[in-house]
């Protein structure tokens, strides 16, 4: 019974999503729409309170340990945040055929459907449907407007994705082929938690389980955003709607990450840490030095913010690399941590977007004197991206570093360092020419709408807090999170 | 009912043949409507492998996957693009970026790398060699048609040659995966098609043309 | 009594050549619902043409006059090769399979030689083009051979056929289906019909092996005509004995003749129909894309190749 648990927080989005594509007025789908996100929460706290007092629960196909709470609290406080901010930021998008704010809500629940599903996933096979459905269910929502560099963006994201996506079935295959080598029954030779003992008493095929580990990296790392596969992220975050862009920045490339630390759970325990460990840390330190480069030259606000998501996974697969305790602590603290950074610039973003009507970083100028609010959220977002003080993600790079350098990789740790003051530079750069001067005379008046504040209020808050102390509950919940890596 | 099991076996043995014709035919058809019959075949070929499984290894899973495989991906899936070619009215060409000649010796080569590569696994796997090598070849082949072909209906057919190179590759090592599994990467390729099909009906209405090498507003 | 044997299988190529032509012309009309003419009419056409004066150009030399006997006979000699009834053939252990793709190219490159000597445009015209399609069209020929006589491990023509014969007919080899479709497409080449070249086109511009025949008349057209029948003939023949043989005779009784025979001409209905659908179905390739239509040939012919290597056995 206590399966029920888990059971709500996957189908209450889906029903969500099924009821909101019923209401046409649009007060009456902000309203379900908020309303589902709120029952949302309640279920995914249910779930993680169960979980924490009483255990995982395990099943055929859902299951949920402490790696999971983590993640769906991760969601879960993203997806409130964005759906706040999109009932007000849906107000600027026109009535289209497919453009209403029911179906904007509609997918958003089924693309949350999706990645809840991704995390609750006891079955390997079901991982893979799961993502390859997050795939489907944004691919729409990318393309949301309609416009010529939208419809683009989404076809990117679909082909690119499903490609990958393919590769990482090749892996799942491989990996079932090893498990039913090794003598798991056809039922249970996809369950992870099977899969997890036979490979702690070493019984699988090394060559098999590098062969498919390598396509799963491959894979799912496209979905994360990894360097030689990233070419659909800086299209699809930038032409996305903003809430969507949020969505897809701090919470899709998470669950994607979810899905390769389980199977480097599995990889290590197999055939020991050398293996993962290697792709792994080559990939993060290639995608951090490409993304570093490459925030310096460009000139679209959001397709910088994307770039600079590539290079925080680059940083997190850096740190699940390394392995070792501070490794992963600073690794799993920076998924949340990047998480909530990144919601705030891109809704920020957002303001900006409607406050000046383009995403052009060299046309925007004075925006301290003219949206003292908007450029506020930036500052405080473009302090906390870089890592600085007192923000949170300057402890879980902190974490990472002084891991890096424990474990004597001065060239990764150097590096990483080097990116860092790139980013920093080329951020400080662009956001100090909007903000500074003297703003432009033809300005429209500066809109700010109260739910859009809040929100970003919220997340800056928890940005500075994080730095500071990381609560009791939280850090409950990070503990019982590195069991599992562990 | 002896002369049947030799068919299943003679059927599993030698279609690694077939298909690599499929392959070639893939390489030098010049219009959609042609490759969108060479991939019914190939289909075709794999439904009759899956069938010749299912009779091998007495299960029942394996003819529920096989009646979905020919209905999907024989029937429908074709049916589909045949109706979404008359639909578009785009021009029929392929618009390929390499001669035939030149894609044929591509095709080749990738025979040539499969077998080479399965050589080395298939020591320890014991499974017969020609039919993975030729999975391994549908999914080299259909990532080359992605690449090499600037129509994004050609993308999705290449899309759809290499799920099937997977599909007969986990055929061919693990007899397929369970059917639950099985139903849910076929309805997610469906889907993923669906979406794909209603996509280029956007990029026509955008763009005013299906050429995917000129999608290039967003660079850098 | 094998060499009697022997004789008469050249005799049954030879004088069948015209009869296997109006065959193929008579399905096609019938695809394309038309009376059409007599399957007997190529013969009056024969005898018509033996009847008449023998002309030459002013300008040409003894290559012109030359050039047709040479093709007949090369022809003929090639005919010797291929075994119908038996596997035995009156020249079957004079050479292998090289040696009869050679005679053959012998008789393309005097035909070639007297088109260029006859001097008009059209020749010299219809000779490049010749010689471009049989040297694309020589690589696939000689591997998909090869390919077949390593499996046979034996190179003459007869030696492939007896070793084909003793195989298990489900013992469908990757081999020969690859070799089958690479010979196949050769031989349509290398006979002159659809897609490579349409034997009843009248328009200059569009043929390749009738140009080089436009200059010639009486005997030595006709013997050029035959002579291209029974290359067609030949063709035929050596698909349907590497890779279909069974029904040949294993001994010399009458009984077992008999029934080779009956196989035989069956075997030869099948693919002349076969032929006969495709030419109806296909249309002429422009002359830039029969390199890509030889090219697809030659990678199924390297493939063939390459199989042999792998292959179990």
């Amino acid at each position: 019974m206590r399966f029920m648990v888990l059971i709500w927080p996957l189908f209450i989005p889906l029903l969500g999503a099924a009821l909101l594509l019923l209401c046409r007025d649009r007060r009456v789908a902000d309203a379900v729409a908020l309303a589902v996100c709120g029952v949302e929460v309640l279920a995914v706290g249910n779930a993680v309170w169960q979980v924490h007092r009483w255990g995982s629960i395990e099943g055929r196909y859902l299951r949920a340990d402490g790696l999971t709470s983590f993640f769906l609290v991760n969601i879960a406080f993203i997806a409130a945040l964005s759906l706040v901010y999109a009932t007000a930021y849906l107000r600027h998008v026109g009535e289209g055929r497919f453009s209403s704010p029911r179906w904007f809500y509609g997918l958003v629940y089924l693309f949350l459907f999706t990645m809840v599903g991704v995390c609750l996933s006891a079955n390997l096979g079901l991982l893979w449907i799961m993502m390859e459905a997050t795939t489907l269910a944004s691919a729409f929502l990318i393309s949301f407007y309609n416009t010529e560099g939208a419809v683009e963006a989404g076809w990117k994201y679909i082909v690119v994705c499903t490609v990958g996506i393919a590769f990482a079935l090749f892996g799942t295959i491989v990996f079932y082929l090893a498990a039913v080598k090794a003598g798991l029954g056809h039922a249970s030779a996809l369950n992870w938690t099977a899969l997890l003992a036979v490979a702690s008493q070493k019984q699988f095929d090394p060559n098999l389980v590098r062969l498919a580990f390598v396509f799963i990296l491959v894979g799912y790392g496209t979905k994360v955003g990894f360097v030689p596969m990233h070419s659909w992220l800086p299209d699809a975050h930038a032409e996305a709607p903003t809430p969507v862009s949020a969505m897809l920045s701090a919470i899709l490339l998470n669950c994607a990450m979810y899905a390769l630390i389980r199977y480097e759970i599995l990889s290590s325990r197999a055939i020991g840490t050398e293996f993962a460990h290697t792709l792994l840390l080559f990939f993060g330190t290639f995608s951090i030095v490409v993304a570093g480069l490459l925030i310096l030259v460009q000139r679209n606000l959001k397709r910088m913010l994307a770039y600079s998501s590539v290079e925080h996974m680059g940083i997190i697969a850096i740190g699940v690399g390394l392995g070792g305790p501070l490794g992963l602590l600073g690794a799993l603290l920076h998924t949340f941590n990047h998480s909530t950074a990144k919601a705030l610039l891109f809704f920020g973003a957002g303001n900006v977007r409607h406050n000046f009507g383009t995403l052009r970083m060299d046309r925007v100028r004075g925006m301290a004197r003219s949206n003292p609010r908007t450029a506020g959220v930036l500052i405080v977002g473009g302090l906390a991206i870089v890592g600085l003080p007192p923000f949170s993600l300057f402890v879980s790079e902190f974490a990472i570093l002084s891991e890096a350098f424990t474990q004597s990789r001065y060239l990764i740790g150097g590096v990483f360092l080097m990116v860092l003051s790139l980013v920093l530079g080329g951020f400080f750069y662009h956001l100090l020419r909007m903000i500074c001067g003297t703003p432009q005379e033809t300005q429209p008046k500066p809109q700010f709408a109260r739910a859009e504040f809040t929100v970003m209020v919220v997340a800056g808050v928890c940005l500075l807090y994080f730095g500071v102390h990381i609560p009791a509950a939280f850090s409950v919940l990070l503990r019982d999170a590195m069991t599992v890596l562990q | 009912m002896e002369f049947v099991g030799i068919a299943a076996g003679k059927v599993v043995s030698t279609s690694a043949v077939f298909l690599i014709l499929t392959m070639v035919g893939l390489a030098v058809a010049r219009r959609i409507s042609t490759c969108v019959l060479l991939f019914s075949m190939q289909s075709v070929i794999i439904t009759a492998q899956v069938a010749a499984t299912a009779y091998l290894e007495n299960s029942r899973e394996a003819w529920v996957v096989a009646g979905l495989v020919f209905a999907f991906k024989v029937l429908g899936i074709p049916y589909a693009f045949f109706w979404l070619v008359e639909r578009l009215k785009s021009p029929r060409d392929v618009k390929a970026s390499t001669t035939p000649a030149q894609s044929v010796f591509v095709v080749v080569v990738m025979v040539f790398i499969s077998y080479a590569a399965v050589r080395s696994y298939a020591f320890g796997i014991r499974v017969p060699e020609d039919a993975l090598a030729a999975a391994v070849a549908l999914i080299l082949t259909g990532a080359f048609l992605m690449v090499s072909r600037k129509k994004a209906l050609m993308q999705m057919l290449g899309l759809l040659v290499l799920e099937n190179g997977i599909f007969l590759a986990a055929l061919t090592t693990t007899f397929g995966m369970p059917l639950v599994i099985e139903m849910g990467v076929l309805f997610d390729v469906v889907v993923g098609l669906l979406l794909m099909g209603i996509f280029t009906f956007r990029i026509r209405d955008t763009f005013d043309h299906l050429d995917v090498s000129r999608l290039r507003r967003l660079r850098g | 009594m094998t060499m009697a044997l022997g004789a008469a299988q050249v005799l049954i190529l030879i004088l069948g050549a015209p009869l296997a032509r109006g065959i193929i012309a008579r399905i096609k009309a019938w695809f394309q619902r038309r009376q059409g003419a007599s399957i007997w009419r190529p013969y009056a056409e024969l005898g018509k043409l033996f009847q008449k004066e023998d002309l030459a150009p002013p300008t040409s030399s003894l290559i012109f006059i030359l050039a047709p006997r040479v093709m007949f006979a090369a022809a003929l000699a090639v005919a010797a090769f291929v075994p119908v009834l038996q596997p035995f053939a009156l020249f079957g252990s004079v050479g292998d399979f090289v040696l009869m793709v050679y005679l053959l190219a012998l008789g393309r490159f005097f035909l070639a030689l007297g088109a260029l000597d006859g001097g008009g445009a059209f020749g010299g015209m219809g000779a490049s083009r010749d010689a471009l399609i049989s040297t694309l069209a020589e690589a696939p020929l000689l591997l998909a051979l090869a390919a077949v006589s390593i499996s046979a491990r034996s190179a003459s023509i007869t030696g492939i056929v007896g070793w084909t014969l003793r195989q298990n007919f489900f013992e469908i080899s990757a081999v020969h289906i690859l070799a089958f479709a690479a010979l196949g497409m050769v031989a349509l080449a290398e006979s002159g019909r659809m897609p490579v070249d349409n034997p009843t086109t009248h328009l200059e511009l569009t043929m390749i092996h009738e140009a080089m025949t436009l200059e010639y008349s009486g005997p030595s057209l006709a013997l050029l005509e035959w002579a291209g029948a029974v290359k067609l003939n030949i063709m035929l023949a050596l698909l349907i004995s590497l890779f279909g043989p069974w029904g040949m005779a294993g001994s010399l009784a009458p009984a077992a003749l008999g029934i080779a025979l009956g196989a035989y001409l069956l075997k030869m209905l099948v693919l002349m129909a076969l032929l006969a659908v495709i030419e109806s179905s296909m249309a002429k390739l422009r002359m830039y894309r029969v390199p890509d239509f030889l090219g697809v040939a030659a990678a199924l012919s390297v493939l063939a190749v390459f199989f042999t290597m792998i292959a179990k056995r």
